[in-house]
């Protein structure tokens, strides 16, 4: 690998290769400003003053610096309060996932025992059939699920494909050898596990935290369908009523926060419009530090998955 | 490990052994078989209501059976034809869109020269995956909005009258399909980046030993290599044509774009949880998870008759 990296950069180049490379840097630098820039804009305009961004002077950095927004957002109750449910909701369930997938995948990934393909068998069948949408609801309904937070928790909380990819890293990163020296050594399979296996299994936990908890974080037709009580609903549940609509709902909590500090409607609604870009900064923030603290491992684990999945 | 007497042992005895060297390893997939059986098989068993009149009083099992009533009243309903065209066009244009994008980043991305330039693309076109359907629906509504959006600020620059986007039901399948690529494009590389990663570099070698131009060599290496990958991602796809990405959609409707935005899952989710009608909405869900099922089969199929590239 290195060799031939090395081996190409003494190559010299053809004038249609050149001609590629440039429009390869063109290709990257256009592409990367479309991905960039619309998190830029959120980031700087939550940091302007409503009336520049109402005005339309807020393009490529900051205009009045102004901390209006945040400052809303701040009093906003019910925001806070479904921030603290998506961080409960997330960290248990990312918990109880991590367990049933890794004491799972190990299990599947012991080579051989007596009806482990009638149990793959069933995990997959879970991929092509499911009860859709209402027989779902209706079942969970009857189970005692309907408008408890326990639903929120455990609903979508193991994934086959996560399993898949934890088994197949598994069988491709943890030596047989070890297992074969444990067992000779009269090792059970418990002690194996978490002796031998689970120290080594540092990359695909980081994987798995952040497949798993991303999706919880930012799941909100769950808390949308099985909650009830309003109190009970997460971060993103909340935020649908807030952020994915036309108009701002003048009666609603977002805008009688939003009216505290304001002298009249229409000031009103200039910081309601400022204060979606905070709580966009303020909901998605999570995510991506999460993302950028396991990104080391989350590379590596990825492509072993994928690769071999 | 396993039956290492000489003796054959009778079923029952070889299960009963099996368990005793096995149990722990039972024990440990348990919890997600649990999971599976509470979670997806259970709700297999409500599917039974497509074919009831489901009363709540009565419950999933005492309601009264009424045969293909439902399917019936879909199939000959006026909005059927709108529902099942407006799935449909929305997903194979997405897919048809949204399919090529990954592939074309991989092979650029993979002429990118300078290891930590790479790396640091390649980060950063993921991130956009990691961002919620609500707050990607939030920026979309807060950019196209037509008073303080940046797009019709843009317009306005250029003498163009402000547009109302999310209202527009000819602008709700571009707008959709553009911010699927803008936010999955950059992640979907991962699968191809990795079998890019796989490829000999004797193969490049020898084709700068040839003189091969860096377009000769995507052409003749990087794609026949990408192909199986393309196929397999192609057929994953195909199974879900008429089960489209439900939950953003849902947050994208607005009265304006109903006439293109009214997809089946979103029917599904008003009409069955918003008035009630359990057992007619089952049985639209159980519609499109039997077409769903035979389009992968049949793509499958065909997919391995011509080029013997296939799931199962």
């Amino acid at each position: 690998m290195e060799s031939g990296i090395g081996n190409r950069n003494r190559i010299r180049y053809s004038a249609s290769d050149r001609v590629f490379f440039l429009i390869n840097g063109i290709f990257w630098t256009v592409f990367m400003f479309i991905i960039v820039y619309p998190l830029y804009l959120v980031c700087i305009a939550s940091v302007s003053d409503p009336s520049a961004i109402v005005a339309g002077k807020v393009i490529w950095r900051p205009v009045d610096f102004s901390l209006v927004g945040y400052n809303a957002v701040m009093k906003y109750q019910e925001f806070w309060s479904s921030y603290l449910n998506s961080f409960i909701y997330t960290f248990s369930s990312v918990i109880i996932s991590i367990a049933v997938t890794l004491t799972g995948a190990y299990a599947m990934s012991r080579p051989r025992f007596p009806g482990k393909s009638a149990i793959n068998m069933y995990f997959v069948i879970t991929m092509f059939f499911s009860g859709g949408l209402i027989p779902t609801f209706l079942v969970m309904k009857d189970l005692g699920f309907y408008n408890n937070p326990l639903v929120m928790v455990l609903m979508g909380c193991v994934s086959v494909w996560n399993f898949m990819v934890a088994r197949t890293y598994i069988q491709t990163n943890i030596p047989e050898e070890l297992y074969e020296a444990s067992a000779l050594d009269g090792a059970t399979h418990f002690q194996y596990f978490f002796r031998v296996v689970l120290p080594l299994s540092k990359t695909i936990i980081a994987v798995l935290a952040v497949y798993y908890g991303v999706a919880k974080w930012n799941d909100y037709f769950t808390g949308l369908v099985y909650l009830k009580n309003r109190s009970l609903y997460p971060l993103q549940t909340v935020l649908r009523e807030i952020l994915a609509t036309l108009q701002v709902d003048m009666t609603g909590d977002f805008m009688t926060t939003m009216s505290d500090d304001a002298a009249n409607i229409a000031e009103a609604t200039r910081i309601a419009n400022v204060s979606k870009y905070c709580i966009i900064v303020l909901s998605t923030g999570p995510v991506v530090i999460l993302y950028a603290f396991m990104q080391k491992y989350f590379e590596k684990g990825v492509m072993i998955g994928s690769l071999k999945g | 490990m396993t039956g290492t007497g000489g003796r054959k042992r009778s079923l029952p005895e070889r299960f009963a052994r099996s368990l005793q060297n096995h149990w722990q390893l039972y024990l440990l997939v348990l919890p997600a078989i649990i999971y599976f059986f509470i979670f997806n098989y259970l709700p297999l068993y409500g599917i039974q209501i497509a074919f009831k009149d489901y009363k709540a009083v009565k419950g999933i099992a005492g309601s009264p059976w009424v045969g293909l009533k439902h399917f019936q009243q879909f199939f000959k309903a006026y909005y059927f034809n709108r529902l099942i065209t407006n799935t449909l066009l929305l997903n194979i244009l997405n897919l048809l869109f949204s399919f090529p994008v990954p592939i074309l980043l991989a092979v650029m991305l993979n002429q990118v020269r300078h290891q930590r330039l790479k790396r640091t693309i390649q980060t950063t076109i993921y991130v956009p995956y990691f961002i919620s359907t609500i707050v990607l629906a939030g920026m979309l509504y807060i950019f196209l909005s037509p008073s303080s959006g940046i797009f019709n600020f843009a317009r306005q620059a250029i003498g163009l009258q402000p547009i109302d986007y999310m209202s527009q039901a000819s602008a709700f399948r571009p707008i959709y399909i553009i911010s699927n690529i803008w936010q999955t494009a950059g992640y979907s590389t991962i699968l191809y980046i990795a079998t890019l990663t796989g490829i000999d570099p004797s193969l490049y070698e020898a084709a700068d030993i040839d003189g091969a131009s860096i377009f000769q060599k995507i052409r003749s290496i990087d794609l026949p290599t990408l192909v199986p990958t393309a196929m397999m991602v192609f057929i994953l796809d195909c199974g879900k044509l008429l089960s489209s990405n439900t939950n953003k959609v849902l947050v994208m409707q607005t009265s304006g774009n109903i006439p293109t935005s009214d997809i089946l899952g979103v029917y599904v989710y008003t009409v069955g949880l918003g008035q009630g009608q359990f057992s007619y909405t089952s049985a639209i869900g159980l519609f499109v998870n039997v077409i769903n099922f035979v389009m992968i089969l049949l793509v499958n199929t065909i997919s391995k008759k011509s080029a013997d590239i296939g799931l199962f």
